[in-house]
């Protein structure tokens, strides 16, 4: 029965890190940017929502669609400020990566700032608890595994079918093919970054909702998509999907075991033995990690 | 005057980081974003060696520095043949396991309590213990391991390291086994790092693990990058110009929460401008291409 809660919860806790990892796959597996800010956005949209929520006392509808666009429109800003000079430039992806840990540092510590550094709650009170069966589910936990359910399905639907869709997966598998094909490439970057930032903020939001948000959630939520990303398969997002529901469900299957403060300690051995055995992920594809210089 | 001994300690600790780093990145070319989690672990090692088993300071260095070198093995065997983003990443998974082993080993660490109380280091019967004294203690160090780097990077050896980041593949075809260099120039500079980690803790007397955090080996990245990756000078510039600037931010009399916040705002911003214009940073040789 224990088992069973636990399995729950690591569902729920697979949601939050699948949207997550896709969005930081839409990004990667088509920029093939490193995309530290991502983190950074995570934060952003939190403390957006708790702008809109408890500042302007806005509803809920209305402070969620608030969040998400302007979060997914810094995304559009990141790619068309610091990204794409680079890109002018032909600057290596490494110049990217650290251009981006810079832009994560610079947002990082902006926000307390303007928010302090202490926790922020979103919403006062407990949360009443529904029971489904034999496991209990809180109603944000609900409205967790609908929104994943129907912002996964959407996302992966249009990739497979909607013209924008194949010209991301087009440039995914080779860019320049894709250019000659008349593809444009600024197009679909701006694309992914808006659409990954804005399910960046999705899963912000519906955390900080739960939970509340401090400064330093950003790292963590970066690392959750980057090890699902690669866990799953780089190159896939179905991969990025099924990645963060195992990391999900895994990392609550050893809280059961051992206590909760080692989580990270797992998760990183966790990647450092699918990059020693299982580089392609578990569903892999042809790229090779080790290729190259980045 | 004590402040100006106490920032020239902490230029010495930290281009004794920049210098050690700019090893691997800069001059070999691989990102690493674990170098404070072997501070951190030549911290702890000199620490609890001198504490609890009632080490000197020379023989704990000397042991802690063996420790770092020896854990590098451990990140560096499975990760340091990936591509430059995905070694990004699994240091950075390293640094986090770290961090958070010196977080959660109560028993060992004494968690996010810390460790006071630490023994200053005693050279030839004199106690180290002014801001004076420490600096030179500090400076020496630094001195004496930049001469090493330095004859390193220009050894035949060094040529190696330059040959891999600029095409491993045509280093690999000269004969030269790649993976066996890049591991041993990975563990030179976590063994280096270990030195610092012990002269920060004979010199605040006080550890815990908030100075080991991931956002502290960003910063020594910052350094190497912005003062110049793979050039002699370009760490000891970048650790003089970040101490400096936000010691500069002091005379303003913002309140410390503000500036802290500001400091760390700054270096990201001149991060960002300089891959922009100036990738191979204020004295680099190197432009990451």
């Amino acid at each position: 029965l224990l088992l069973l809660q636990l399995l729950a919860n690591g569902i729920i806790n697979g949601c939050l890190f699948a949207l997550l990892a896709v969005g930081f796959a839409l990004i990667y597996n088509t920029t093939r940017v490193f995309h530290i800010a991502y983190g950074a956005t995570y934060t952003v949209a939190a403390y957006l929502c708790y702008f809109f929520l408890v500042r302007m006392q806005w509803t809920i509808p209305a402070a969620i669609g608030g969040t998400v666009l302007l979060t997914s429109l810094l995304g559009v800003l990141i790619q068309v400020f610091v990204y794409a000079p680079l890109e002018r430039k032909r600057a290596s992806l490494l110049v990217a990566l650290l251009s981006s840990l810079g832009l994560d540092v610079v947002l990082v510590n902006l926000i307390p700032m303007f928010f302090g550094n202490e926790t922020r709650v979103l919403r006062p009170g407990a949360e009443p608890v529904l029971t489904v069966g034999p496991v209990f589910l809180s109603g944000i936990q609900l409205a967790v595994l609908v929104t994943a359910a129907l912002l996964l399905s959407l996302v992966l639907l249009l990739l497979r079918y909607s013209r924008l869709g194949s010209m991301v997966r087009a440039v995914r598998d080779d860019p320049i093919l894709a250019v000659v094909m008349g593809i444009d490439q600024g197009q679909v970057r701006l694309a992914v970054f808006a659409a990954g930032s804005a399910l960046a903020g999705m899963a912000s939001i519906l955390t900080a909702l739960d939970v509340g948000v401090e400064p330093n959630v950003g790292m963590p939520a970066l690392l959750v998509a980057a090890v699902a990303l690669i866990i799953g398969g780089v190159g896939s997002f179905g991969g990025a999907v099924v990645g963060g529901f195992f990391l999900g469900v895994l990392q609550s299957l050893i809280v059961w075991r051992v206590s909760t403060r080692w989580t990270d300690t797992i998760t990183f051995t966790l990647l450092i033995l699918f990059l020693l055995f299982r580089p392609q992920g578990l569903l892999g594809t042809r790229h090779r990690l080790e290729e190259g210089t980045g | 005057l004590n402040y100006l001994w106490h920032i020239l300690v902490l230029i010495s600790l930290y281009a004794l980081l920049a210098m050690s780093l700019n090893l691997v990145v800069g001059y070999t070319g691989l990102m690493s974003l674990c170098h404070a989690a072997f501070y951190g672990i030549g911290a702890y090692t000199t620490t609890l060696l001198m504490m609890r088993a009632d080490w000197q300071f020379f023989p704990a260095l000397l042991a802690a520095v063996l420790l770092s070198g020896l854990l590098s093995l451990l990140i560096g065997i499975p990760t340091l043949r990936l591509r430059g983003d995905f070694l990004v990443l699994a240091t950075l998974g390293f640094q986090v396991i770290v961090f958070s082993i010196l977080y959660n080993a109560d028993s060992l660490t004494n968690g996010p309590y810390g460790i006071p109380g630490i023994p200053t280091p005693r050279l030839a019967g004199l106690e180290v213990n002014t801001p004076f004294r420490y600096c030179l203690f500090a400076g020496a160090f630094a001195g004496a391991l930049g001469l090493l780097l330095r004859a390193l990077v220009m050894s035949p050896f060094g040529r190696v390291l330059k040959a891999i980041r600029e095409d491993e593949i045509a280093a690999a075809a000269m004969g030269k086994n790649v993976p066996a260099l890049k591991m041993t120039v990975f563990a030179i500079a976590a063994a280096f790092a270990a030195v610092p980690g012990a002269l920060f803790a004979g010199y605040l007397r006080y550890i815990d693990p908030t100075s080991f955090t991931t956002a502290e080996s960003i910063f020594i990245l910052a350094i190497v990058v912005i003062g110049g990756a793979g050039s002699l000078a370009g760490p000891v510039i970048g650790a003089v110009l970040m101490i400096l600037l936000p010691e500069a931010l002091r005379f303003l009399h913002l309140p410390e929460a503000v500036a802290a916040n500001l400091r760390q705002i700054i270096y990201g911003l001149l991060l960002i401008v300089l891959m922009r214009v100036r990738p191979q940073g204020l004295q680099g040789k190197y432009g990451f291409d």
